[in-house]
């Protein structure tokens, strides 16, 4: 009987040791089992929900665990012991069906919560672009700031990557660039998203979730890069043979440097037409017109 | 004189048995339509697909071992990768179950056989005539249009092969045979139970088997539309999911969506089945609330498919329906936390006996905790955002697929095989193989997890390096294979124990459910003699009645026949020597 006693000190010591050391582990762990660090409001409000949800699910997970092992260990079939032949009473399951509730219900409102924080487009900071643009007070289901500049970008989706249009310009002639976005820092950037042949998908797991780009429709996001840099993603939507392939990447800039990339894109790209046309113009006049 | 019964009255009946077969063996067993040889059937072409599928698994998993890797190509990755979900789901799990279902369900009510055993049979071999289908395809071209082959991208324009027409028709034959299967289960529990057999006193896996059918029943038709437009689609000039002509391809989605969320919500329903049954023998203790369990499935059983929509919280869908669609994914908790409570005040204060079966059913319980938990935070709509379509959902997933299918119908296997076959299935190799099986998943679910939570995209075949999944990706894969490795050692254990197993007598566990009343293997008819039922356990009854020398059996006196005499008593000396 000693020897239980002391085993069983010794086993829940180990599982204090344990505890402490995962505990200890937090802030590392972070690192491994979260998502990559947020660099915009609304995906850092996605990190809220998903460390609330997963610690939710840690704890339901252990105690479960806990449960099993105990009943598991204790009553495994023994020399001379018989069952206690028992069955649920009377309002047996109003114990367990409390706290079950309780996170039910918790998990629901808190998650209405931040889908609709999530949604709310953040108003473009200080260090943001000021320059006037069309500004939109309502785009499916994201609400806007009135009075605050937003940057509205038509992002287009085909096999195997994302055709990026940025606003000023005429309709047929604005400028664009492939794969990667070039946007300010700081700005309020909303997405408009279609598809011109199959479903794809638009996540930059740094700047917010999922948004679906399908052909014929136009379904919006936003986000609003912190700080500049390079932020990585891809298409999550099977699209075919070189599925792996469709990247995308935010480049985020400075308010001036995002100025002068449109304007040198827009010199590059009337070069280029320049050219074409000269070219076109060559081989059509060297054809005999019949 | 025994009490009025819900099902008529028993009475001993006339039987032949032992006529000589002129046919042979294998000519037999094709066309049989007793409910016994469909389900050995069933159970053994889902175990085939189920290795195909193991398989597959093991090819992806070898292609993501290392960043940007070139072993397989990306068409071969992606045709493997399309007919993956299909097969580990409607040609492993799904017909899993059912094999179970079709024998175990009508013994465990005491019936005689099934209401429609002909469209019994036939629901088996349009199964299987799907399969082939699908697999067929692999002879040509086979289908390079995702898992569940969503339009636009499946229709002709993207797809322009008979891959996918293949993968179509094999998905809808496999899918028809289900719903025909359904129609006889749900017609045979209704009418066929034996007196007594009330509907609070039917075992949890038979009430598995009901939920599962009407959940088929429901959710199959939904897939076979999808289908039959998407064919049309492709063949006929329909524009249903063509959205230059006004088609909507997100309705496709919500039908394949629905589907695979009953079916998921029919393999937790399945696996609860078989826990709830196994645990009371192996813990000589009656389950802890019995109608709590039925009460725990049917909810999930209508709860579960409801939230179908929260695999699609990226879509434009306005956001009422997708709370809508967090709620009931969310409220799943509630019945599944109250089964757990359940399975664990049944082991509570018993004593287990740790046979493989209880083993395997206590691995399925933990399995699907982690998968499930996965799935909660999955289903809070900016987590969903977050994770959904990645690795992680896929993690999540498969730890609740095998802890059901895999853990569910191993153990269901190791409890039920002496029943089918009168034959053990060695513990040894099942007790060694169970730990590779939990760890291999665990390493490969919870690293495809946290894969996913930083970004890794579901379906690709292969993901670049620099961008830290080099070392989930190498630990999700080497559990992969670990995983397989157990699973084939007890599929081997499974099969040798077919046919060289241990000899044992007709009800090797002291269990409490009619099934084990019946010899083993069951004759054709069932049951010589069909008990009265007067508790959820009647074996404990009848058992105990023996120890206690008080049982006569009587057969109940007609009513509706005043012109024949009632039969006098029969003294059996109790029905195992009726049986024995």
């Amino acid at each position: 009987m000693a020897t239980r006693k002391r085993l069983r000190r010794l086993a829940l010591y180990i599982c204090l040791a344990l505890a402490a050391l995962a505990l200890l582990a937090v802030p590392a762990g972070a690192s491994v089992f979260g998502p990559r660090q947020a660099h915009s409001p609304n995906a850092s409000d996605i990190r809220t929900a998903y460390w609330v949800a997963i610690i939710v699910g840690a704890v339901l997970i252990i105690a479960v665990h806990a449960f099993l092992i105990a009943a598991l260990v204790r009553f495994r079939a023994r020399r001379g012991r018989s069952p206690r032949r028992f069955t649920a009473g009377h309002r047996a399951f109003a114990r367990p069906a409390v706290p079950l509730v309780a996170i039910a219900v918790g998990l629901f409102v808190f998650a209405i919560v931040m889908t609709t924080k999530t949604r709310d487009v953040q108003a473009t900071g200080p260090e943001g672009l000021g320059a006037d643009s069309d500004l939109v007070a309502q785009v499916n289901g994201l609400s806007i700031p009135s009075g605050s500049p937003v940057l509205n970008i038509n992002v287009i989706g085909q096999r195997w990557l994302w055709r990026f249009e940025y606003p000023g310009g005429r309709p047929g002639d604005r400028v664009f660039s492939y794969g990667q976005l070039t946007v300010p820092v700081d700005t309020a950037v909303l997405l408009h998203l279609t598809s011109t042949d199959v479903t794809h998908r638009w996540f930059i797991p740094t700047l917010g979730g999922q948004v679906d780009a399908i052909p014929g429709q136009d379904v919006s996001t936003w986000f609003r890069a912190d700080q500049t840099g390079t932020f990585s993603g891809q298409s999550t939507s099977y699209s075919g043979s070189a599925y792996a392939t469709m990247r995308a990447w935010v480049h985020v800039v400075t308010a001036q440097q995002y100025q002068s990339f449109i304007s040198s894109k827009r010199k590059q790209l009337a070069q280029a037409q320049d050219y074409v046309s000269k070219k076109l113009g060559e081989t059509t006049s060297g054809v005999p017109t019949p | 004189m025994t009490p009025p019964t819900a099902a008529g009255t028993a009475r001993p009946e006339l039987v032949t048995e032992h006529v000589p077969r002129r046919r042979q063996a294998w000519i037999e067993r094709a066309t049989s339509s007793d409910h016994k040889s469909v389900g050995m059937m069933y159970i053994g072409a889902a175990l085939t697909f189920g290795l195909t599928a193991l398989t597959a698994l093991v090819v992806m998993r070898v292609q993501l071992i290392v960043p940007e890797n070139t072993t397989i190509d990306p068409e071969i990755f992606n045709r493997v990768m399309s007919s993956f979900a299909v097969t580990g789901v409607v040609l492993f799990a799904i017909p899993l179950a059912l094999g179970l279902f079709s024998y175990i369900a009508p013994l465990q009510v005491g019936a005689r056989g099934v209401a429609f055993p002909r469209l019994n049979l036939m629901s088996f071999w349009l199964y299987v005539a799907g399969g082939f289908t699908i697999y067929g395809s692999f002879l040509w071209r086979p289908s390079e249009a995702g898992f569940a082959a969503l339009p636009p991208l499946s229709e002709p324009l993207y797809s322009n092969t008979h891959g996918v027409d293949a993968w179509i028709v094999g998905t809808a034959l496999a899918v028809l045979g289900f719903v025909c299967f359904a129609v006889n289960l749900v017609a045979t529990l209704r009418t066929m139970r034996a007196p007594g057999m009330a509907w609070r006193r039917v075992p949890p896996f038979t009430w598995a088997a009901n939920l599962g059918s009407y959940l088929l029943l429901i959710c199959g038709p939904v897939m076979l539309a999808a289908l039959v437009m998407l064919f049309i689609d492709r063949h006929y000039g329909g524009v249903f999911f063509d959205p230059g002509y006004g088609g909507a391809p997100i309705l496709y989605e919500h039908f394949a969506s629905f589907f695979f969320t009953g079916a998921f919500a029919f393999m937790v329903i399945f696996a609860a089945g078989v826990i709830s049954d196994v645990l009371p023998p192996f813990g000589r203790k009656p389950l802890f609330s019995q109608r709590g369990v039925m009460s725990c499935m049917l909810a999930i059983a209508i709860v579960g498919p409801l939230a179908w929509m929260r695999n699609m919280y990226s879509a434009p869908i306005p956001t009422a329906f997708l709370v809508l669609a967090m709620l009931f994914a969310v409220a799943l908790v509630i019945p599944i936390g109250l089964l757990i409570y359940n399975w664990i005040a049944t082991i509570w204060g018993g004593t287990l006996r740790t046979r493989a079966a209880p083993l395997y059913a206590i691995g399925a319980i933990s399995a699907m905790t982690i998968g499930l938990a996965g799935d909660l935070a999955w289903s809070l709509i900016p987590v969903g955002w977050q994770i959904q379509n990645t690795t992680a959902s896929q993690g999540a997933t498969i730890a609740v697929m095998v802890g059901a299918a895999v853990l569910g119908g191993f153990a269901a296997l190791h409890y039920w095989m002496p029943k089918i076959t009168g034959r053990l299935v060695g513990d040894g190799v099942a007790k060694a193989a169970l730990p590779l099986i939990l760890v291999g998943l665990y390493a490969f679910a919870l690293m495809a997890f946290f894969a996913g939570v930083k970004g890794q995209p579901v379906d690709i075949y292969k993901f670049y390096g620099g961008e830290g999944l080099d070392g989930y990706n190498l630990v999700a894969s080497i559990g992969a294979f670990v995983m397989a490795s157990g699973v084939l050692l007890e599929l081997g254990n499974l099969v040798h124990a077919y046919g060289r197993g241990v000899l044992t007598g007709h009800d090797p566990w002291g269990a409490a459910t009619l099934e084990w009343y019946a010899t083993s293997p069951p004759p054709v008819h069932n049951f010589d003699v069909v008990p009265d039922v007067r508790s959820s356990e009647p074996l404990y009854d009848i058992r105990r009645a023996i120890a206690n020398r008080t049982y006569t059996w009587r057969p109940a006196a007609r009513e509706a026949a005043p012109d024949q005499p009632a039969p006098e008593a029969v003294e059996t000396g109790g029905p195992t020597t009726g049986s024995r």
